[in-house]
């Protein structure tokens, strides 16, 4: 057992995946000599050789592309996406052939191909730095999502993710690339244990799940819900696609109140397919509606406004009170919009 | 110093003509000209200087063989018995010649016209129907032959290919990947992007790209203002260009291309200039866009008939060997259509099958729920 | 026989003409030949022969518009025996295609869209439900750890309704799927007044959307005024009555009557043997009373419909017992009461009373009343001015039956005497009307056997 940061934790993931199978190899730019913007993959360009980390030309598409045409030829590919906002001119390459070769050839092709992705804000960055886009691939059939939240998370889903036959997006919470935590070398029995939720805090009063860089926000909410007498259930939602809707439902059984939390903008977002999975599920279950606590549906804004934009450990308990009935801002926005009008006729 | 605030209007501003196609004579390499006579290249000759009438013949009999397969194609098409079909009609010499170089070993990446190369490399008929029949995304098993399934995204194709090219090189084999791509292609990112990605790993990867002179609509001078096999040395990639309808010139390209692959002197770019006889597809009408006066200039020019006329000076088609030929494509046509006929209509559920290759439970749930969904109809599925 | 229909083409186009024939009936045809060709936008499309064999008829004429799916031609594939041209099989082709491609509307990438049959829309025939139960919740392999006492079960409208009316889920047993709580046994535990309300009655009680649920605890203040939560029992008795009190313009009208004999007769029948069980008293006859003078004063059991524009009298007698039951006061009522024989409406009235006391009053025995009695008897006063239940137009209060110095035959003397209170909807009963039905019920009361000249 040893303490490392996060980014430490996923370097030495991947340096047991190049370690236990040569068929892995790193694709992405700057990660072979400079050892990534982040050095998540620091040193290992250097142990393992160029032809397995290799730098790749600035092109989101290629590396993509490669990825794929390696895959056909039977090695595991781990991309890096240096930011998340340069996902995109790569975007065609994941939804239309990377989800789909392995459905489009009824299972002969194969595609283990890891893309890694550092995501989300909260580091005063400029435009493009700090983007959310996970939504779009949760809803691309064919692909797994999963994004971590600590350091032990980190090392093992990026070892599980790796050795997937699936294609998976791999989100890293970048704000949260020097948190420190222990981190055990051994992995989980289950191959896919890392595509299911974990409860990181047990609680009574109500479900409050959260994933990637908000798990930590949303556990020190509920240490300081804690002090107003409020047990709060956290969950890190860890895997986007396919959401561990049984882990979150079972826990709803129990409090009755979800609140979920995303930096993500809240329109279409993973809290709404929660949000309807769960009401759909638990419907006779929930004292009140969920509440989402997200991003609002604007770009990512300047880094002077960032902290408005991002859920915070006040917002988030805003949530949960609404979530209990309590006063909140929702309340003090006019129940008019929270519930519907039911005109004239009144309760029956 | 002038400056021009007014951009030309008119093609002709711009010297020549955006409608007509690029005239094969420009720096075009050919062998065997459209009369069926042999043409002298010093360097290409090299190449294809072990053809004998066998080795013809067979390029002859694969090249009638995969026009009848597109004819019967097309027959089916306006039968209602597929829903579409891109003919690849006139470009078989592009195929032909470039596919029957290839090995066992190697792996090819096409766009979704090169029928003939998915024959050359051995797909069955009945498979090749399957994706225009609709009855499946895609009809063979990629492993199977060596071919990947057929890209309708334009130009993607070229990065698996130089991918897997890399793969190759890690593996230290000799064995090469082909990409199979239109004029229109070269204009899409992906294309661009996998041309420096092989310049910069020196990747043995064949660019083939199939010039027939048009993008549905789009004259080839839409997307290219030079011949496209200019692009490609301003990449770091050696290129050439050939005259598509020649079976010999695209034969000769090939193996250099392959050649220098396979000793590890990186990748090729190979223009061959060709012509799309028919319609984009069956559901394209080209009398829209182009003239007929085109189409005859280029009849003239067709690939099977210089070859026939070849073999005939030489002696070597006799009543024998074209009742053979003959034969083989009846044979042939009716395999494709006995094939496409036969190809079962797939199971409901089936929709559900082989998305991931792990365990997914969320989709399980709803195959279960289509399932009872559809139990509760009158005769079950629909 | 094979038909051949005309295809998409793949031009766009619902329909071509045919142009010409390259063939004639009794000519033998190879596969692939071109027997036709048809005009799509301006190009000539040649059809090919979808078999070998004869050309057994030809179904269009050249120069006419064909549809897509029409029939074109029909062959005697080469192979088959004599062709039966009157015999219209299912067209081979169709079955082989895999999905009717003749009815869709060709695009540039495949079939095309399906286009519209003209027919009107229907849903496919259903047989019995699939009897394999729907995974709704399947097990997964773990989860967290199930509670020991489950949560109630209840859906978000009947959660707040329990709220509102202040019943603790965690009571009640949930008989719906699942262990669900549905509404009704909520209404029931309550016994709350919101199903109070007869049906005609609506907008009256609501409480305002939103209101947040407040425990109904009360809490003592330092100089010892205690401060009660206003709940959902109360708060919808006190919409009720200020609903009533301000929409109806209420009059009430008293008389008081000598009972003796009646208290008589009500001796008798406690020692008649025709009796029974059944516990006979003043409130029962009373009630009986109510039913008869009814009849003969139709008014008072009639309602004020303003949303209809409308008074409804009604044919027959809801009537309402106003109870005081633990959680407050109920007025269930007994459906069709003039039916009811004097005993079995004792009978009717003892069961409503005694129910409403146990909290077990069902839903629909609050819904329905039309005329109403209140008991203030009981508590040991004479009259009052009652308070219309909501949506009635006359409701009786009977006081306590006292023994009183009155006038009986010329002298005084100690008789039985009650007081009867009648509050009338002045909108729709007037003096004459409320006069008159109470003057009858005091007839039949002081006198029993005056119901003889009343039915």
């Amino acid at each position: 057992m040893t303490t490392l940061t996060l980014s430490k934790a996923i370097n030495a993931g991947l340096h047991h995946a190049l370690a236990d199978d040569d068929r892995v190899l790193l694709l992405g730019e700057d990660i072979g000599r400079l050892g990534g913007v982040f050095r998540v993959t620091d040193g290992l360009q250097a142990e393992f050789g160029a032809d397995r980390v290799v730098d790749m030309p600035l092109a989101e598409s290629a590396i993509i592309g490669a990825a794929i045409g390696l895959a056909f030829r039977g090695f595991r590919p781990v991309c890096e996406i240096q930011f998340d906002g340069f996902i995109y001119p790569g975007f065609d390459q994941i939804v239309a052939q990377l989800a789909k070769l392995h459905y489009r050839t009824k299972g002969a092709v194969r595609m283990p191909v890891t893309i890694r992705v550092p995501y989300g804000g909260g580091i005063g960055a400029v435009e493009h730095h700090s983007e959310s886009p996970e939504a779009y691939f949760a809803h691309t059939a064919g692909l797994r999502v999963v994004t971590c939240s600590d350091p032990q998370d980190a090392h093992t889903m990026i070892r599980q993710a790796i050795a997937c036959d699936d294609p998976v997006l791999f989100f890293e919470p970048k704000r949260r690339y020097w948190t420190k935590g222990e981190v055990l070398d051994d992995l989980p029995a289950d191959p896919l244990a890392f595509t299911r939720a974990r409860t990181v805090r047990a609680g009574t009063d109500a479900t409050l799940v959260a994933y990637g860089p908000l798990v930590q926000t949303a556990l020190e909410a509920a240490e300081a819900a804690a002090d107003e007498g409020v047990d709060l259930e956290v969950i890190d939602l860890r895997s986007l696609a396919p959401l561990d809707v049984d882990a979150i439902a079972a826990s709803v059984e129990k409090t009755g109140r979800l609140v979920i939390t995303h930096e993500a903008q809240r329109s279409g977002g993973i809290g709404a397919e929660l949000a309807a999975s769960i009401t759909e599920r638990c419907f006779d279950l929930l004292e009140e509606a969920p509440v989402r606590v997200t991003g609002f549906d604007t770009p990512y804004p300047a880094s002077a406004l960032e902290d408005h934009f991002l859920p915070d450990l006040d917002r988030i308990l805003d949530g949960v009170d609404r979530a209990l009935g309590r006063r909140s801002s929702a309340s003090a926005a006019g129940r008019a919009e929270a519930r519907p009008v039911t005109g004239g006729e009144g309760r029956r | 110093m002038e400056t021009h605030t007014q951009f030309p209007q008119d093609s002709d501003e711009r010297g020549g003509d955006a409608r007509e196609p690029v005239p094969v004579d420009h720096g075009c390499v050919q062998l065997l000209d459209p009369d069926g006579v042999r043409q002298e290249d010093a360097l290409y000759d090299l190449f294809v200087a072990d053809l004998g009438h066998a080795e013809l013949l067979a390029l002859y009999e694969d090249m009638v063989v995969t026009r009848r397969i597109d004819t019967e194609a097309t027959a089916l098409q306006r039968q209602g018995e597929i829903g579409l079909w891109p003919p690849s009609l006139g470009q078989e010499a592009a195929q032909v010649g470039s596919a029957r170089v290839l090995r066992r070993g190697d792996f090819v990446f096409t766009s979704y016209r090169e029928q003939a190369v998915a024959y050359c490399r051995g797909v069955e008929l009945d498979q090749l129907m399957a994706m225009w029949r609709g009855t499946a995304l895609s009809g063979w098993d990629p492993f199977a032959v060596g071919m990947a399934t057929p890209a309708v995204i334009i130009g993607a194709q070229t990065l698996h290919a130089t991918g897997y090219a890399m793969g190759c090189q890690r593996d230290g084999s000799d064995a090469v990947a082909v990409a199979y791509f239109g004029d229109g292609a070269t204009s899409q990112g992906d294309v661009n992007e996998a041309l420096v990605l092989a310049a910069s790993f020196q990747a043995p990867v064949v660019f083939f790209c199939q010039n027939n002179q048009y993008a549905i609509s789009e004259p080839v001078g839409l997307q290219a203002q030079r011949p496209i096999a200019d692009r490609a040395p301003g990449f770091g990639v050696p290129s050439m260009r050939v005259d598509g309808n020649d079976v010999l010139a695209v034969t000769a390209a090939m193996r250099i291309a392959v050649d220098r692959a396979r000793s590890g002197g990186g990748p090729t770019f190979i223009e061959a200039v060709t012509y799309r006889m028919g319609p984009h597809t069956t559901s394209d009408d080209p009398t829209r866009y182009r003239d007929e006066s085109e189409v005859v200039s280029w009849r003239a020019k067709d690939p099977i008939a210089r070859l026939e006329r070849l073999l005939e000076s030489e002696g070597a088609l006799d009543e024998t060997a074209r009742a053979h030929v003959a034969s083989v494509a009846d044979a042939a046509a009716a395999r494709v259509r006995a094939g496409c006929l036969a190809l079962p209509a797939p199971d409901p559920l089936s929709l559900f099958d082989e998305v991931y290759a792990t365990a997914h439970p969320g989709l399980e749930r709803q195959r279960e729920e289509y399932r009872s969904y559809l139990a509760m109809f009158d005769g079950g599925a629909r | 026989m094979k038909r051949f229909s005309l295809p998409d083409l793949g031009e766009g186009l619902t329909e071509s003409e045919l142009v010409s024939w390259r063939v004639a009936v009794g000519d033998h045809v190879e596969l692939n030949q071109v027997i036709a060709e048809v005009e799509t936008a301006k190009a000539l499309v040649e059809l090919p022969a979808p078999t070998a064999g004869v050309v057994t008829r030809l179904h269009v004429e050249p120069g006419t518009t064909v549809l897509v799916g029409e029939a074109l031609v029909d062959f005697a594939p080469d192979g088959e025996t004599a062709p039966s041209p009157s015999v219209p099989e299912a067209d081979r082709a169709e079955v082989d295609r895999p999905s009717g491609a003749a009815d869709r509307e060709p695009v540039l990438v495949g079939y095309g869209p399906r286009t519209a049959s003209g027919e009107r829309p229907r849903r496919r025939a259903r047989s019995g439900d699939d009897d394999t139960p729907a995974p709704a919740h399947t097990v997964p392999a773990h989860t967290a750890p199930v509670p020991e006492r489950s949560r109630p079960r209840a859906t978000p409208p009947v959660r707040r309704l329990a709220r509102d009316l202040g019943v603790d889920l965690g009571t009640l047993v949930g008989t719906g799927v699942g262990g669900r709580i549905a509404r009704e046994e909520v209404e029931r535990a309550a016994t709350g007044p919101s199903g109070q309300l007869p049906e005609r009655a609506r907008g009256a009680g609501a409480a305002p959307a939103g209101t947040p649920a407040t425990p109904a605890t009360a809490a003592t203040a330092a100089d010892g005024s205690v401060r009660r939560p206003i709940t959902g029992v109360r708060r919808r008795t006190a919409e009720a009555m200020v609903s009533s009190a301000f929409t109806a313009p209420h009059v009430t009208e008293f008389l008081t009557v000598d009972v003796t004999p009646t208290m008589s007769l009500l001796d008798a029948l406690a020692r008649s043997p025709r009796t029974g069980d059944h516990r006979v008293n003043i409130l029962t006859v009373l009630a009986k009373a109510v039913c008869i003078a009814v009849r003969r004063t139709p008014a008072v059991n009639a309602s004020w419909d303003e949303a209809a524009g409308e008074i409804v009298e009604y044919g027959h007698v809801g009537l309402g017992i106003a109870a005081a039951t633990p959680r407050g006061l109920l007025v269930p009522n007994i459906a069709r009461a003039e039916e009811l024989s004097l005993f079995e409406l004792a009978d009717a009235v003892a069961d409503l009373v005694r129910t409403a006391r146990e909290g077990r009053t069902a839903p629909a025995e609050l819904r329905g009343g039309t005329i109403t009695i209140s008991n203030v008897g009981v508590f040991g006063v004479d009259a009052g001015t009652p308070i219309l239940n909501p949506g009635e137009a006359a409701i009786i209060a009977l006081g306590a039956v006292r023994r009183r110095p009155w006038e009986f035959e010329g002298q005084v003397a100690l008789r039985h005497v009650v007081t009867l209170s009648l509050s009338f909807d002045h909108r729709l009963i007037d003096g004459e009307q409320g006069s008159r039905f109470l003057v009858d019920l005091g007839t039949m009361l002081s006198d029993p056997a005056m119901v003889l000249t009343m039915v």
